[in-house]
């Protein structure tokens, strides 16, 4: 049994530092420890165990016990486990040792529980801002218990500066987006260039932060809480939904209908392939090969189509309620989706023998926006672009859930590390979504679809789930509450990890292949709002606060 | 090599044809599951409030004016179309229509408003067809938003600074 075996490995090697641990089941490990030893045992977790980093979680457990939680998720892929490591904050001292240095990954996670819950990272080299807008005035932290979900902060100053760093020397800064012809969603990253060749990036983002998380610890219940968390994403909005219903259920011990596990695998199924068609169509369009992108978006409606028809909308299938579904598939909605996977595999097929061979596409992928190994380990890269350099993850094979562990699939990689690898991952990822597809129409038997839920959720208990979306691994983490609803959610989707590769990634490369790149791990974006000119002739900066824009915008400036 | 790839891909746009609809003056047919705006019959609603504590959105405020009126409004604003309003109604009441075509410039063309009477419980004073209704609700998950005055009305602060509740419904009718 993994975690009784990772737990015993810790406790020889720390000793007394292990407080408390819970295995609530094989495949979970909660371990409390002690704050003094916490960079020392995420060290030995991340480096000699080789664990994979997660997340890092803060949490306000004042009105219970009196402290703050910090809490370090770790995976062991291998083993099938997901383990928490926690550590407990007083009230009185908010600072926490911060395993930055030691995990590069756990960087902006930590930064963002300095910024909602005013915890200090002790010892980390970068404290920015991430995710407050500039103007939130210092000392209010929005996730803590004592803030309401609809306070607004006096002393906000909708004119302070988010300070950039300083360019590397002859570096020329080329600002790109916030909005930007080949961002579908608005991002900043602000580009240090020298000629045609990009040196490092700052990125800005979060500006659209929507405080989902807050509003469901303070005023949504737990069965409204999927409808809100299958928006968090405009694309694979159902894995959050899902990823939700399962940290719950985990952190409740329910065991939901074997029918309604069938039912979830399928949905996740559909989605990934809409999602990735989609993928494959914009990484066509951005390197400007725009037929591909037609097609695919062609090939890809009927699947939108049969989703439409099973749950009653396109995209947003709203499915899970905590202990099942709530979309029935019929008999005859099986037959159709197995015709509407017949026709997709038929159109498929073609399209991924043409693009595998297309030169043009070759030349402008191969060898562009690399992630070796080291960078997926350090910076916890995840989905196509880990699988896509050899690392051989996939939450739906090491963490099972739903229906996975009664299908059979392939795990697809490459060895590439590149755009044109991704590429090819996700073209044949859609033939194993197929595949599992028809095995969950052939096994899933007549039943319930949900359990008939009479007590009260038990307070006070943990649960996470980790969902392999179409983009990565997306890990939800929940503490149970009172009133209906969770004292803490924590959302972790995959290009929260992901974009911290892209600075990386697409360090010394050209310019212009710098969208591919981006696109290349299928973001998801906030965005920010500000706009910065350069004066060619002159080269001088100026910046455009927001006041001047908005004069600008409504031509009351001169 | 490239050339035989690009024949392909040739070929594949061509077998394709034409497929795209002419959009509005023709949509493609909706699916029967199909979740467009909810609409809330007045002569089967029984004022339970079970749609109004389990709206995601918040979007159905239950509220009463008098002893024996009852007012439901569907404030139609940030509705997401999610049915879970329609899934819990005891009485089948709401339904999921087929209408998606609702941008307006007009808040009241999609907003709803149900006058129900109500009889009084004998026993406990409040509008309920049966007092063990209630009890019923909440072991099926429901809750109070306002648990002091056990009404079902989310309180927004936005409308609300220090008005009463009734009041801030009349703002939100115009
Ligand atoms: S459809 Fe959903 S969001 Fe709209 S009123 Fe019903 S429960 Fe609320
Ligand atoms: S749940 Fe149905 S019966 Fe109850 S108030 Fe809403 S519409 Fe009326």
């Amino acid at each position: 049994m993994a975690a009784r075996e990772k737990l015993n490995l810790l406790k020889e090697r720390f000793g007394n530092a292990i407080q408390r641990a819970d295995i609530p089941a094989e495949d979970r490990l909660f371990v409390f420890v002690d704050p003094q030893s916490v960079r020392e045992i995420c060290r030995h977790v991340f480096r000699h165990l080789d664990a994979r980093y997660v997340i890092s979680i803060g949490a306000d457990d004042r009105p219970h016990s009196g402290d703050f939680l910090v809490a370090h998720h770790f995976a062991f892929d291998e083993d099938h486990l997901l383990s928490s490591i926690l550590t407990r904050i007083p009230a009185d001292e908010p600072a926490f040792d911060s395993i930055t240095d030691e995990v590069p990954a756990a960087n902006w996670a930590e930064r963002e529980i300095r910024d909602l819950y005013g915890l200090e990272p002790r010892g980390h080299r970068y404290l920015k801002r991430l995710v407050l807008p500039d103007g939130w005035p210092d000392g209010v932290h929005p996730l803590r218990k004592d803030v309401p979900f609809d306070h607004v902060p006096e002393g906000f100053d909708p004119d302070r500066e988010f300070k950039f760093d300083e360019a590397p020397e002859g570096c020329t800064v080329v600002p790109f987006g916030p909005f930007h012809p080949t961002l579908d969603e608005p991002a900043h990253f602000r580009l240090y260039v020298e000629g045609e060749m990009v040196r490092g990036c700052e990125y800005r983002g979060f500006m659209v932060h929507r405080g989902i998380e807050k509003l469901a610890e303070s005023v949504l219940t737990y069965n409204d809480i999927p409808m809100a968390a299958e928006r968090i994403c405009g694309i694979c909005g159902c894995v959050h939904n899902v990823a939700y219903a399962q940290s719950v259920e985990g952190a409740a011990a329910l065991r939901i209908p074997p029918r309604a596990e069938y039912i979830r695998t399928i949905m996740l199924e559909l989605e990934r392939l809409h999602s990735h068609l989609l993928w494959v169509g914009l990484a066509c369009h951005i390197v400007g090969f725009d037929t591909m992108f037609m097609q695919a978006f062609r090939i890809r409606e009927p699947v939108m189509w049969i989703a439409e028809k099973i749950s009653g909308n396109r995209k947003t299938y709203a499915l899970c309620v905590i202990g099942g579904v709530r979309w029935e598939i019929t008999d005859d909605l099986r037959a159709e989706l197995r015709q509407v996977l017949d026709q997709l595999e038929k159109e498929w097929r073609p399209v991924v023998a043409a693009v595998q061979k297309d030169r043009n596409l070759k030349a402008r992928t191969r060898g562009v926006g690399v992630a070796d190994r080291h960078l997926v380990k350090d910076a916890a890269l995840l989905g196509p672009v880990a699988r896509a350099a050899g690392v051989d993850i996939d939450a739906r094979r090491d963490h099972p859930y739903a229906a996975y562990d009664r299908v059979e699939f392939d795990v697809i990689t490459a060895d590439g590390a590149d755009v044109w690898s991704r590429v090819i991952v996700r073209a044949l990822e859609v033939f194993e979504s197929i595949r599992i597809i028809r095995q969950c129409l052939d096994r899933m038997e007549p039943g319930p679809l949900s359990l008939d839920i009479q007590d009260e959720l038990p307070v006070g208990r943990m649960g996470m789930s980790s969902v392999e979306a179409p983009r990565g691994e997306s890990h939800h983490f929940v503490i149970t509450g009172e009133n209906n609803r969770p004292r803490r959610w924590r959302v972790r989707a995959p290009t929260y990890q992901n974009l911290q590769g892209v600075p990386a990634m697409i360090k010394d490369q050209q310019l212009a292949d710098m969208t591919i790149s981006l696109g290349s791990i299928d973001p998801c974006f906030s965005c920010t709002d500000r706009m910065e000119t350069i004066d060619i002739r002159s080269g001088a900066k100026r910046v455009w606060s927001q006041e001047e824009l908005k004069q600008l915008a409504r031509g009351t400036r001169a | 090599m490239s050339l035989t790839s690009k024949l392909q891909e040739v070929l594949v746009c061509l077998r394709a044809g034409r497929v795209t609809l002419p959009y509005p003056a023709q949509s493609a047919p909706l699916p029967p599951r199909f979740r467009g705006r909810p609409i809330f019959d007045a002569s089967k609603c029984i004022g339970c409030g079970g749609c109004a504590s389990n709206c995601p959105a918040r979007e159905i405020l239950v509220y009463d004016v008098c002893q024996e009126i009852r007012i439901l409004k569907y404030l139609g604003r940030r509705c997401t179309y999610c049915g879970r309003c329609a899934d819990v109604c005891p009485e089948k009441a709401i339904t999921m229509s087929h209408e998606f075509e609702t941008a307006t410039g007009t808040i009241g063309d999609i907003q709803q408003r149900l006058d129900l009477f109500m009889s009084t419980c004998q026993r406990c004073g409040r509008c309920f067809t049966e007092p063990s209704k209630l009890e019923e609700l909440k072991l099926k998950g429901y809750r109070y938003d306002d648990l002091e005055n056990e009404r079902w009305i989310f309180r927004s602060q936005a409308y609300l600074e220090g008005q009463p509740v009734v009041d801030d419904i009349e703002i939100e009718l115009d």
